[in-house]
């Protein structure tokens, strides 16, 4: 870009206006730029200006035009069209085309900076240990290796090895805002880099802040939030008088409403507002709505704290040191207390207070009840709820990122070979308990919780359930993949498991569901050096995720090995007529069991409260008003729909099977 | 097993899972509504049933019976 230096009529006529300069000859300008747009402006240390004068729309107010207006510039590269107004100091700045900055105390860089990129957060143990680095390019994933595989510290060193690699050379002397960001009425930002796109509206102080908006994904900061060493990557929104201090905050995350935060990760999704989080590593689609809800030291992801959830993970003896996980799909009810350490099983509701340490994730669907004082643990009844169905199926609608980028890998099958998995698990401990249990006892204690002895072979038949219904559908999912005619060829061939991993063990990488084989030969490509870049581990993840369909057959193929002898490919047309006729049979039992929860919605408890001043008649009819009927609800239409449709599907591919030559 | 004895074990068996009196649950108590059974007891009454009288009962039909009586009838289709 060429610039020359002003002319003595236009150093004279910016005097005019009110203009200084400690030494004018350090002030370079663009060939068109023109004086009229630069009033009551003073200058500092080298400067460069592009051209003004277009009309800027600055919201609801009056339309501008752009220039530098009662403000002080220091060692800036200012671009063109862009709108700097009643702001009382810019310093070491690159501001991009078409920014507009009104009425700020300062956006300035002191020293080198990288911006918080490379910060350490001391995420899941707040005492230590587990230190997150967080970069401009950190996933989910890459959050999870650094921060769970401890007991490999030659990974832990590689990956911070890594990460610092790819962070040190962003440390810079000076910050960039890009093109068409707005910042108005903001306090203090110091050593702050900005994308493009974003709206920073009212914070009161930005310090050591990376934000990583474009226009795909614009950033939005709001009034009197505070924000220090931090990494905020794009489509997310921080607002409110939200306080965010040495966070890593997602794509497509909301922070609002008087949140607290601290030494804590918030993957792609994530919703807090009002509560709040220290040390946490929210996994994608965590959320904390309420007041007085306190996550701590834990690990979440498609989670939901109800309000007054509150976590302990010390007790007064070495400090806060302990943590906890909250498995995928899990919620804490309404003043719910879970005491640190603790692993709550997949898609788990956590009813009361528990002041027990267990660990239940081999029993996911489950409900964790504090009655007595004791925990318990009903196995598998989470399973036929209607939240966990409608959870299932929000998640994927609500994925807000809207960068093409996408950094966190999600899977969102909600029942997966993970799942499937620990279920499995859970299934063969059921069955141990039942054949060793006494009928006079009245639970099995297992792990730190306490189980219904008279549930252990009914939750077990659920957990059953639920495999046929998974496997099933798997097999159905396959063999509609045909588009051509069925044939005993053709069949072998959809149905042969591939080389690759998948058969042994899955694992839940925060929000990616991956096979243990996979990750642990990851895992050692790092350490050899083989994965040598952040970009490599990235890419390899993605590849892994890539795989996911593939890789989770061979999981299935391998189940079917186990429990029958024939592996898939092997399967006979009677063997196929047979699992689709279960999985039929099985699909629509659950859904039913769905429905049957579904239906407490409507029943006459539910009816409490209204019909205020009526009798039953009008208590019915304002009732139904309000919350419509069991008939018309779009969930109970839609599931008796799936039901036909399930019907439809095996009716379907029966007939191929038995037309099949 | 005639209907009255039926209806004493089934009464019984509430009496423990409910943790209620036996007299103070009447033929016609609706489990949820009268009784304050939660869908974790329900599941345990079921079971709790069939353990008594040694019979495996249809998980969904069982869950739709509601009431006391209802129970009776029910169990009794297992063993009369």
């Amino acid at each position: 870009m060429n610039y020359r230096p002003l002319t003595d009529l236009e150093v004279s006529t910016l005097k005019l206006q009110g203009c200084t300069a400690n030494d004018w000859s350090d002030v370079a300008v663009k060939e068109n730029f023109r004086t009229e747009f630069v009033k009551h402006t003073a200058f500092y240390g080298k400067v460069k200006l592009g051209c003004f004068g277009d009309k800027t729309e600055i919201g609801d107010g009056p339309v501008r035009r752009s220039g530098l207006y009662n403000t002080q510039v220091h060692q800036c590269e200012i671009g063109d069209e862009v709108l700097v107004s009643d702001t009382g100091l810019l310093s070491n700045y690159i501001i991009d085309d078409h920014v507009i900055i009104l009425n700020t105390d300062s956006i300035s860089v002191k020293g080198e900076s990288a911006f918080g990129n490379g910060t350490e957060i001391e995420v899941l143990n707040e005492a230590g240990g587990r230190e997150l680095v967080i970069f401009d390019r950190l996933s989910a994933q890459l959050a999870y290796l650094l921060v769970f595989y401890r007991h490999d510290p030659e990974l832990t060193r590689r990956l911070k090895s890594l990460i610092q690699t790819a962070v040190s050379p962003e440390r810079k002397a000076q910050g960039r805002i890009g093109a068409y960001t707005k910042i108005q009425h903001a306090g203090v930002l110091q050593n702050v880099v900005i994308g493009s796109h974003a709206v920073i509206s009212g914070p009161q102080l930005m310090e050591d802040c990376s934000v990583i908006s474009n226009r795909f994904a614009p950033v939005r900061i709001g009034e009197g939030v505070i924000i220090r060493k931090s990494v905020i990557l794009s489509g997310s929104a921080i607002t409110d008088n939200a306080f965010v201090e040495k966070c890593f905050v997602g794509q497509g995350v909301t922070i609002g409403r008087q949140f607290s935060a601290e030494n804590s990760a918030f993957f792609a999704n994530t919703e807090v507002a009002l509560g709040e989080a220290c040390s946490i590593f929210a996994g994608p689609y965590t959320v904390s709505h309420h007041k007085s809800t306190l996550l701590v030291a834990g690990m979440f992801s498609f989670y939901n704290a109800g309000s007054g959830t509150n976590i302990s993970n010390h007790m007064y003896k070495l400090g806060p040191l302990h943590q906890g996980i909250v498995e995928r799909g899990s919620k804490t009810g309404s003043s719910s207390y879970l005491l640190w350490p603790c692993r709550v099983g997949a898609y788990s509701v956590v009813v009361g207070k528990h002041f027990t340490n267990f660990d239940t994730c081999d029993f996911p669907f489950s409900y964790i009840v504090e009655e007595k004082g004791k925990s318990i643990l009903y196995p598998a009844m989470n399973l036929f709820t209607v939240g966990t169905r409608r959870d299932s199926e929000k998640w994927p609608a609500r994925d807000k990122r809207t960068d093409p980028v996408k950094h966190d890998l999600i899977s969102f099958d909600w029942i997966n070979p993970y799942i499937a998995g620990k279920i499995s698990n859970g299934v063969r401990l059921l069955g141990g308990f039942t054949d060793k249990v006494l009928k006079t006892q009245e639970h099995v204690s297992f792990k730190g919780i306490q189980i219904p002895r008279l549930l252990l072979k009914t939750t077990r038949k659920f957990y059953e359930l639920a495999l046929k219904v998974y496997i099933g559908s798997e097999v159905v999912g396959k063999l509609e993949s045909e588009t051509a005619a069925l044939s005993a060829g053709r069949i072998k061939m959809i149905l042969a498991a591939k080389e690759g991993p998948g058969r042994g063990e899955w694992r839940d990488l925060s929000g990616m569901i991956a096979p243990a084989e996979a990750i642990d030969q990851l895992t050692m490509d790092i350490k050899k050096g083989d994965c040598g870049t952040v970009e490599q581990v990235l890419d390899r993840l993605q590849e892994i995720h890539r795989h996911y369909k593939e890789y989770s057959w061979n999981w299935c193929s391998a189940y079917f090995e186990a429990e029958t002898g024939l592996k898939p490919d092997q399967f006979t047309r009677e063997n196929l007529l047979q699992i689709v006729a279960e999985w039929q049979i099985n699909a629509i039992r659950l859904n039913q069991m769905i429905l049957q929860d579904a239906s407490k919605e409507f029943d006459l408890t539910s009816h409490y409260g209204y019909g205020i001043d009526g009798d039953e008649g009008i208590n019915a009819l304002d009732f139904e008003t309000v919350r419509g009927n069991y008939e018309e609800n779009k969930f109970i239409k839609n599931l008796r729909a799936e039901n036909e449709n399930i019907g439809k599907r095996a009716t379907r591919l029966v007939t191929l099977l038995q037309t099949m030559k | 097993m005639d209907k009255d004895e039926i209806k004493s074990r089934i009464k019984h068996v509430i009496g423990q899972v409910l943790e209620k009196e036996e007299s103070d649950i009447a033929d016609d108590a609706n489990f949820v509504f009268d009784l304050g059974a939660s869908s974790m007891q329900s599941l345990q009454l079921i079971a709790a049933f069939e353990e008594e009288f040694s019979i495996e009962m249809e998980q969904e039909k069982a869950m739709e019976v509601q009431t006391v009586a209802g129970a009776v009838d029910f169990v009794s289709t297992y063993l009369i």
